[in-house]
């Protein structure tokens, strides 16, 4: 086998010659150095690499709280202005409630006046229901016990020479204590002179007694008087008076001893009507 | 729309008349009086009442003597029972609730306590 030398200068032996060898060793160097770089250049890329998924991550992250930050901004003020719908919700709720309660109120104001009216109606209906002496008394008493609630009370009338007040109902006092009183020289004549009630308000009218009556009313008829009720004391449960047993107390002082007067004269007449001849000329 | 029926026991006029307008007040309420416990039992006899009001001082069968014989009543023995009286103790109370009143009233009555008893016991609005 014949060997081919090749190179330049044709020399025998196999080492090349110092040109080429540089060339080589050149080339050499710039292939390592590539290489290197190239390694170099993809570890920078996989850091590169990394850092971007780093900061992709980071990106996310951030958007996500940012994206957070502006929902809770969101929510803040929906909050506010859901704070500001119950608050005008509240107010309005507030100012129905007020005035639910003062139509409530209005309401039984009206109801407590009505049921004054009846009491008022019902009294003066049964005061004039009766045309017999007996049956007006009996109502009088009615009125005292049941709508004021009087336990111990008695009716005087005045004598003829209106100098004296005699009794001539009573209820809860014994008898011994039912006796004409002077007209000049007691409260009840003092009651009956002047006209006007005399009502102790500032105590408790079932604690009254026969020395410290509960309340004593003059009893008139047109514009004369004629005698007084004197309410000693009355029920236990009855512990003050109110504004109805003031208007009673008014009804009786009318109505009452007009209501006895009428009943008196028609028994006097012998229950016979008026003719129609006493209702003539009456027009005003 | 329902209808209830009260009936009232009382023998004094006046405080028939007072009642009637009180209960007047409360709506779908049909209103009869009796004047006294007999004439009570004898109206409990012929129709069905939801309410009774009943005074205790009457003459022939006074409210608590009513009272037991409503509740012996097959019809009538679970009909609400309002006891209206003058006598205030906590005794006479007492009495007339283990009696089988399921309410007391003292005099002088107030309409709108009346009212507000009644409603309540037959549960009305």
């Amino acid at each position: 086998m014949v060997s081919q030398k090749s190179g330049r200068g044709g020399g025998a032996s196999d080492a090349p010659p110092p040109d080429l060898k540089r060339e080589r060793d050149e080339l050499l160097h710039s292939i390592s150095k590539g290489t290197r770089i190239t390694e170099e250049f993809t570890r920078e890329h996989e850091r590169m690499e990394a850092r971007l998924r780093e900061l992709e991550t980071e990106n996310a992250s951030l958007r996500a709280k940012v994206e957070t930050d502006s929902a809770v901004r969101e929510l803040l003020e929906k909050i506010e202005q859901l704070e500001k719908e119950k608050r005008e919700l509240m107010s309005r709720f507030h100012a129905a409630e007020a005035a639910s309660s003062e139509v409530t109120a209005r309401v039984q104001e009206i109801e407590a006046e009505f049921a004054n009216l009846a009491n008022l109606f019902v009294a003066s209906n049964q005061l004039h229901a009766s045309l017999s002496p007996r049956g007006v008394m009996r109502r009088i008493k009615e009125v005292l016990a049941q709508l004021v609630g009087a336990e111990r009370y008695c009716l005087y009338l005045s004598s003829a020479d209106k100098s004296e007040l005699v009794p001539v109902a009573f209820e809860g006092i014994p008898g011994e204590r039912v006796t004409p009183v002077s007209i000049e020289r007691s409260a009840f004549g003092e009651v009956f002179r002047s006209g006007a009630a005399a009502v102790n308000e500032d105590r408790d009218p079932s604690r009254g007694d026969f020395d410290a009556p509960a309340a004593v009313i003059p009893l008139s008829v047109d514009d004369q008087r004629v005698g007084v009720i004197a309410i000693f004391s009355t029920l236990s449960q009855k512990q003050r008076f109110d504004t109805i047993d003031f208007e009673l107390f008014k009804l009786l002082g009318q109505q009452a001893a007009s209501a006895l007067v009428s009943a008196s004269l028609f028994a006097a007449a012998d229950r016979k009507l008026p003719g129609l001849e006493s209702f003539i000329d009456l027009s005003v | 729309m329902a209808e209830y029926s009260c009936l009232i026991v009382e023998d004094s006029p006046m405080m028939r008349q007072l009642l009637v307008f009180a209960l007047a007040r409360v709506k779908n309420l049909r209103v009869t009086e009796a004047d006294d416990g007999v004439d009570g039992l004898r109206k409990l006899a012929s129709a069905r009442y939801d309410i009774i009001v009943t005074d205790i001082n009457m003459p022939i069968m006074d409210g608590l003597k009513l009272v037991k014989r409503v509740r012996s009543d097959p019809v009538h023995k679970d009909t609400p029972i309002v006891i209206i009286t003058t006598e205030g103790s906590h005794e006479d109370r007492q009495r007339a609730l283990q009696l089988g009143a399921n309410a007391y009233i003292t005099k002088p009555i107030q309409a709108p306590q009346v009212i507000a008893t009644v409603k309540e016991l037959l549960k009305i609005e």
